[in-house]
């Protein structure tokens, strides 16, 4: 660039360094923790090997804040926590104080100044387990293609299940996850509980909108399933519904490629992924309902199925036991029989076989040595 | 009557509202462009709640994708939208996205958020999310001619904060807290995606690969970044020697816990055994799946001997079918982690840069590559570990090297004949 | 590694192109006959110095001329 830059002018600076937002404690006790123990829901004290002890609250959030939600957030984080703060990878906000007495004084005042609500954590120990936040993706609020909303569907189905947020009464984790579109910007796929929007018909080209917008040899590249064609002499595309799996690639490409049909648009449900490997490999979700229509602003078929599923699962796991194990355990046939669910054929995969030799790699990290 | 009677359901029940947040969000920007503050989008909140119950009532959504970049040298971390609705409701005819590069384990001070909030009040709706998918922090809707002056009211924030990834870029690496809070940690991984960061801001700022590529970090098997599922480059604390065990602690837990059933019985391979006075685990029969720690983490922890595992590969659906990462690398030690991941993720990078497809991640170019020139490629040697078993099929390439001298391999060197084992000598010479 | 190195014709028909859409390095490189690592360098030298710039399809990242994506841009905003 010709121009003069100024002195404070820079790129690729980066993030600043973790340990400029540490607390003292943390700081001092970094890597020397000792134990853990949830001493009620949505509170832990973490205790370190110098006898150092930390309380981190936890609380849910719609993950769509405000920044004037976050300002209030920082007056108590100023007024009871020194100044600092920090959020979980499942959009829970956590205040961290070393003074135990200050806790109850935290905890109303967070509740009354954003409505946020203290929960989300699990006690392996006494197998008290809470549900936690259900990550999300943007939905209609900001995303192109999505299916379903994302916000709207989090909010109805966490109403319906907030007492599991609040107190600790499931036997086991249970990770429930939406993602908007099956492009899954939310690691859906390894949850016990996701949600997935999918469309289910093609785009329908807009022959004017896509003469006025859009590169035709780009755009008809962009689908992974080379279902488009340049059709050269009236400068538009055409798509070959035989071969599209309803990515949206082309309408990001090209807005006169929209995918949407509001009657048929909605979402999957799949169950019974897991990340972690405590005692069983991750896996991923596996499709239990095909469709659900949108029907905004509760979806009430949406959550009434997945309070049907969530306890089935709740009422009749053993203590620890996540949805994988529960499942695998009774068997599917008596899954779909407590869940209520219909089994039909599209939950039989007819996509694309996976490699022969995927199937003989090892997931995870539970290994022998 | 309510301009929005359906949003207006929503904050109905107990759970914390987007909706409301937004509302909030349209007030405080009134109240701030009153007060004489410079607020450059005082009504786009109020634009979004429309758009919002427009879409609501459509069942559909109102954005189009939008392609701007837009700050000077960058190449990622802007998400452009515009609203097809842009005559009716031009607040949010531009609806912009900016990712901005989370410190590791998303600890914050309130002075940076403040700064954060400030600028956003400026420049932007005043709506955010916390966090995103990737693990930034996200500037959520401003427009075109806001992206470079925001930017450098950024650079000049103290501490500055830099923009994350988008596109076919490295993706903005994220950590669970580690070592910070959890004793859970086998590695230190918010120095390592500190590191990553700072090492490979090209790759971040600038994209050119075929496809995105991320890296997530997890310091023990619990995963709480799921990492094994969405990124790439999964490194996974992990260790190989044995469990610690603390007996006196082990008795205070079995004055309550029924250890035999939630324990001993939960193990996966059996290796723990409880006589109601001792614990003995068979760490030679250990998987290391954490559930026993996860129990008992006054009693039990990770051993002494620790690193990560890297497993490679996950994604979403799109194209081939959902992966969950898997094991590339089965052990790297904790102190040799920076220098190691490196020396692994470069040359793959290269190869996958050179000879991926347009659109394809690293695992579905592995998928069609095969293990074997991966682990070429790296410098890795086979571990059986990387599998659950050996292959079920005999259809294997042996190296030239392997094979005998013989007037038949002579002969097909001699006629150039192309198979899988005559050529991989060939691209090594 | 070695420096990569071109011609000034190189970029001059690198910036040509540029000029008609958004283009994949690949696809650059192909078309011109120019090797792809070579295309890539001449592309971001090209940005650096103002004269090519990135549009990004949120996943996946494209090249043209800043006053190309502009127009597109417009485009594509209005409808």
């Amino acid at each position: 660039m010709a121009t003069e830059k100024p002195s404070w002018w820079k790129t690729d600076f980066g993030p600043p360094k973790y340990d400029l937002f540490l607390p003292e404690v943390v700081k001092k006790n970094y890597g020397k923790w000792a134990y853990h123990e949830v001493i009620r829901p949505g509170v832990i004290k973490r205790v370190a090997e110098s006898g150092d002890t930390v309380y981190t609250i936890r609380f849910g959030t719609p993950r769509l804040i405000s920044i004037y939600t976050i300002r209030e957030l920082c007056d108590i984080a100023d007024k009871y926590c020194d100044g600092h703060l920090r959020w979980t990878s499942r959009h829970n906000v956590e205040l961290i104080t070393t003074d135990e007495s200050k806790i109850d004084d935290i905890i109303k005042e967070v509740q009354e100044t954003t409505g946020f609500p203290c929960g989300g954590t699990w006690d392996a120990p006494h197998a008290k387990y809470g549900l936690s936040n259900i990550i999300h993706t943007q939905g209609w609020v900001h995303c192109h293609t999505p299916a379903i909303d994302a916000s709207g569907i989090v909010k109805a189905i966490m109403d319906e299940l907030y007492e599991y947020f609040t107190e600790m009464k499931l036997p086991a984790l249970c990770r429930i996850s939406l993602a908007c579109c099956a492009n899954m910007c939310g690691a859906v796929h390894a949850s016990d509980i996701s949600i997935v929007g999918i469309h289910r018909t093609p785009p329908l080209v807009d022959d004017d909108a896509v003469r006025r917008m859009c590169e035709l040899p780009t755009t008809a590249a962009s689908c992974p399933n080379a279902a488009i064609k340049v059709k050269a002499k009236e400068k538009t595309l055409e798509v070959d519904g035989e071969k599209c799996m309803f990515c949206g690639n082309c309408y990001t490409m090209c807005p006169g490629m929209p995918l949407f049909d509001p009657e048929n648009d909605g979402a999957a449900v799949l169950v019974a992924g897991k990340v972690s490997g405590a005692r069983h490999d991750p896996e991923l979700s596996k499709v239990v309902v095909p469709w659900i229509p949108n029907e905004p602003p509760r979806w009430p078929t949406l959550v009434s199925t997945i309070k049907k599923i969530f306890l089935a699962w709740a009422n009749n796991a053993k203590k620890h036991e996540r949805m994988i194990e529960f499942i695998e355990r009774i068997g599917w046939e008596r899954f779909f029989e407590l869940a209520d669910l219909e089994f039909s054929w599209h939950l039989i995969d007819d996509f694309r076989v996976p490699p022969f030799a995927y199937a003989s790699y090892r997931v995870g990290t539970n290994f022998r040595w | 009557m309510s301009e929005t009677p359906l949003l207006d359901q929503v904050p109905d029940g107990p759970w914390p509202s987007f909706v409301r947040e937004i509302r909030k969000t349209a007030e405080g920007m009134e109240k701030a462009k009153a007060e004489g503050k410079d607020v450059k989008m005082p009504g786009c909140a109020k634009g979004l709640l429309k758009q919002l119950e427009i879409s609501y009532k459509d069942k559909k959504t109102h954005w189009k994708h939008g392609g701007i970049v837009s700050v000077v040298g960058y190449g990622g971390g802007v998400i452009g939208r515009y609203s097809d609705l842009g005559e009716e409701i031009p607040e949010v005819h531009h609806f912009h996205t900016i990712r901005v590069n989370q410190p590791a384990g998303w600890f914050y001070t309130t002075k940076a958020l403040r700064q954060l909030c400030d600028a956003w009040e400026k420049w932007g709706s005043g709506l955010t999310n916390m966090h995103g998918s990737t693990g930034d922090f996200v500037y959520l809707g401003t427009k075109s001619e806001h992206l470079q002056p925001l930017f450098e009211e950024m650079m000049q924030m103290d501490p500055p904060f830099d923009i994350g990834g988008s596109g076919s870029d490295l993706r903005t690496p994220s950590a669970c807290m580690g070592p910070a809070l959890c004793e859970f940690a086998c590695y230190d991984t918010l120095d390592l995606c500190y590191d990553l960061t700072m090492e490979y801001q090209n790759e971040l700022h600038r994209p050119m690969w075929p496809y995105k590529f991320k890296f997530k970090l997890s310091g023990c098997p619990n995963d709480c970044v799921a990492a094994k599922a969405r990124s790439d480059f999964a490194i996974i604390g992990t260790w190989k020697d044995d469990i610690q065990i603390d007996q006196e602690a082990v008795k205070e837990y079995a004055k309550w816990m029924d250890i035999e059933n939630e324990v001993v019985k939960l193990c996966p391979t059996g290796a723990i055994t409880w006589d109601g006075n001792e614990l003995k685990i068979d760490n030679k029969n250990c998987v290391r799946c954490m559930h026993c720690i996860n129990k008992m983490p006054k009693a039990l922890k990770p051993g002494k001997e620790r690193g990560a595992t890297v497993c490679i590969g996950a994604k979403a659906p799109c194209v081939e079918g959902a992966i969950i990462g898997w094991v590339a690398i089965p052990f790297i030690p904790a102190d040799k982690l920076k220098e190691r991941v490196k020396e692994i993720v470069e040359p793959l990078w290269e190869w996958w840069d050179d000879e991926g497809k347009f659109r394809e991640r690293v695992g579905e170019f592995l998928w069609r590559k095969g293990m074997g020139e991966f682990l070429r490629v790296i410098g890795q040697d086979a571990d059986v570990r990387m599998i659950k078993h050996p292959r079920t099929n005999p259809f294997m390439y042996f190296e030239k090297s392997e094979l005998r001298p013989s007037k038949v391999v002579e002969e097909h060197t001699k006629r150039g004949m192309k198979f899988k084992t005559l050529e991989r000598e060939e691209e090594e010479e | 590694m070695a420096e990569i190195t071109y011609t000034e014709e190189e970029k001059q028909k690198v910036l040509d192109k540029l000029g008609q859409k958004t283009w994949k390095i690949k696809d650059l490189a192909k078309i011109l006959k120019i090797n792809k690592k070579v295309v890539q360098k001449i592309v971001m030298d090209l940005i650096e110095e103002g004269k090519a710039a990135y549009w990004s399809s949120g996943s996946t990242t494209y090249y043209s001329t800043p006053e190309y994506i502009e127009e597109y841009e417009r485009r594509r905003a209005e409808g």
